[in-house]
């Protein structure tokens, strides 16, 4: 008998498609099917955070994990502003809000769960005058009024659920991490239309109060200057990014005929000299 | 927003490396196939040839090869959608010809006119992260007959 290898002919053991096609299928797949049923749970979600109580926020145990240790009374001014915006949005009875002064450098300005706004000095120095200061007061309370606290927790537990069941079953990290990664862009598409949706309410209040809405350019056009040329892409950010808001409030502008002055208030001068002291002060204990 | 980055830099890297890699092995693996196919290797367990000049001894062949970046993603990407592992189809083809090309090499030194009772080992070495593969070992073996 004989023996011999036959020549086997190329490919049958391989496939003859090119592996970027499978590539992409695979992966827009993979986006796709991420993005659809986080949208669809965060959807479900929203037409029920809102029918929490309000009073229940404050219950909650995260809400009872941020204190408020460092924060201090409000001075006069601020005491002043805060309330002039406040009485603008009529709130419903039920929401109550608590406005929290930090001295920190930090600039920032957040609302959280139970009505709690927190404003840093940082970012209140960085402004100069109190049409700047009302945008960031009424961003903030538009954020409660939406509920937007809340909802956005139960956005982080629907994404952090699905996740969760995803990566378990996947199995492999790279899968893992890009499933991460779509999840999150897809909550911070949901965020970021928190941010306008603020934005929006806080123009309209600035308009009411102040017959213009420059205070909200003032305030972007600060941002503007801290963010710098940082490279940033909005689809994984948790705001819009400057340009967007600007272009935005710009639209908002012309859409409204009232040209009244749109000169603005500055700070008070007491209530510059307090900031300075402020700052002073934390200069020292560092 | 940088490990987005990194992401898309590893995958494009070891699509190119791997895709290179790939195509210059199976270059040679068929050049070597075919210098090599003198030495038929068949996987009968008896001796097919039974003359009294032949010796016979073993002989063995072993490759690991390690899969890229871009593989084991779109392998994990099958894991969820299930369907043909493409990725690791052509890691595997390459890995097995070229244990046996290693083996039928060992062969050719020893003058050898056949390999019989040839047999092939997988595993697949360094399980990492979410028990990925991170290559695949093969060995092939079999029992060369030379002339003494």
């Amino acid at each position: 008998m004989d023996y011999s290898n036959p020549e086997l002919p190329e490919g049958i053991n391989t496939s003859k498609e090119h592996p970027l096609k499978e590539f992409f299928i695979l992966t827009a797949g993979i986006l796709a099917l991420v993005f659809i049923v986080i949208s669809t749970l965060i959807l479900l979600v929203d037409n029920f955070a809102d029918k929490i109580p309000f009073e229940l926020e404050n219950e909650l145990p995260v809400t009872s994990i941020i204190k408020y240790e460092q924060a201090e009374k409000l001075p006069p001014y601020l005491e002043k502003v805060t309330h002039k915006v406040l009485k603008s949005f009529e709130l419903p009875e039920e929401i109550k809000i608590t406005f929290h002064y930090v001295n920190d450098d930090t600039v920032n300005a957040f609302a959280t769960l139970g009505g709690h706004i927190v404003l840093y000095r940082g970012l209140i120095e960085k402004l100069k005058h109190e049409e700047e200061l009302a945008m960031v007061i009424a961003h903030e309370i538009a954020h409660i009024k939406y509920r937007h606290p809340i909802m956005s927790a139960s956005h982080g537990i629907v994404v952090g659920i699905v996740l969760t069941a995803l990566n378990s079953t996947s199995g492999n990290s790279i899968v893992s991490d890009l499933m991460g990664t779509t999840g999150t862009a897809t909550l911070m598409k949901f965020s970021r239309d928190f941010e306008y949706q603020a934005d929006k309410d806080a123009i309209n209040s600035l308009i009411k109060l102040y017959g213009h809405a420059e205070g909200a350019l003032g305030l972007f056009k600060v941002f503007e200057e801290e963010q710098g040329n940082q490279l940033n892409f909005e689809f994984l950010a948790t705001h819009p990014l400057t340009d967007n808001r600007i272009s935005q409030t710009t639209r908002m502008i012309n859409a409204n005929p009232n040209k009244q002055s749109h000169t603005m208030r500055a700070y008070p001068d007491s209530f510059k000299e307090w900031l300075k002291i402020q700052k002073e002060k934390t200069d020292e204990s560092k | 927003m940088y490990d987005l980055i990194i992401f898309i830099v590893l995958l494009a890297l070891g699509y190119g490396f791997g895709r290179y890699a790939e195509s210059k092995h199976y270059k040679s693996i068929i050049k070597r196939e075919k210098e090599l196919n003198k030495i038929p290797a068949v996987a009968t367990r008896i001796p097919p040839i039974r003359r009294q000049d032949l010796n016979s001894q073993l002989v063995a062949g072993n490759v690991v090869i390690s899969i890229d970046y871009f593989k084991r993603f779109i392998a994990g990407l099958r894991n969820i959608f299930g369907g043909r592992v493409t990725s690791y189809e052509t890691l595997l083809d390459r890995a097995r010809r070229e244990a046996i090309l290693r083996m039928k090499e060992e062969a050719e030194k020893l003058n050898a006119e056949l390999v019989f009772n040839i047999k092939l080992e997988t595993s697949s070495i360094h399980k990492g992260r979410g028990n990925s593969i991170g290559s695949v070992e093969v060995l092939a073996y079999g029992t060369a007959l030379y002339p003494s």
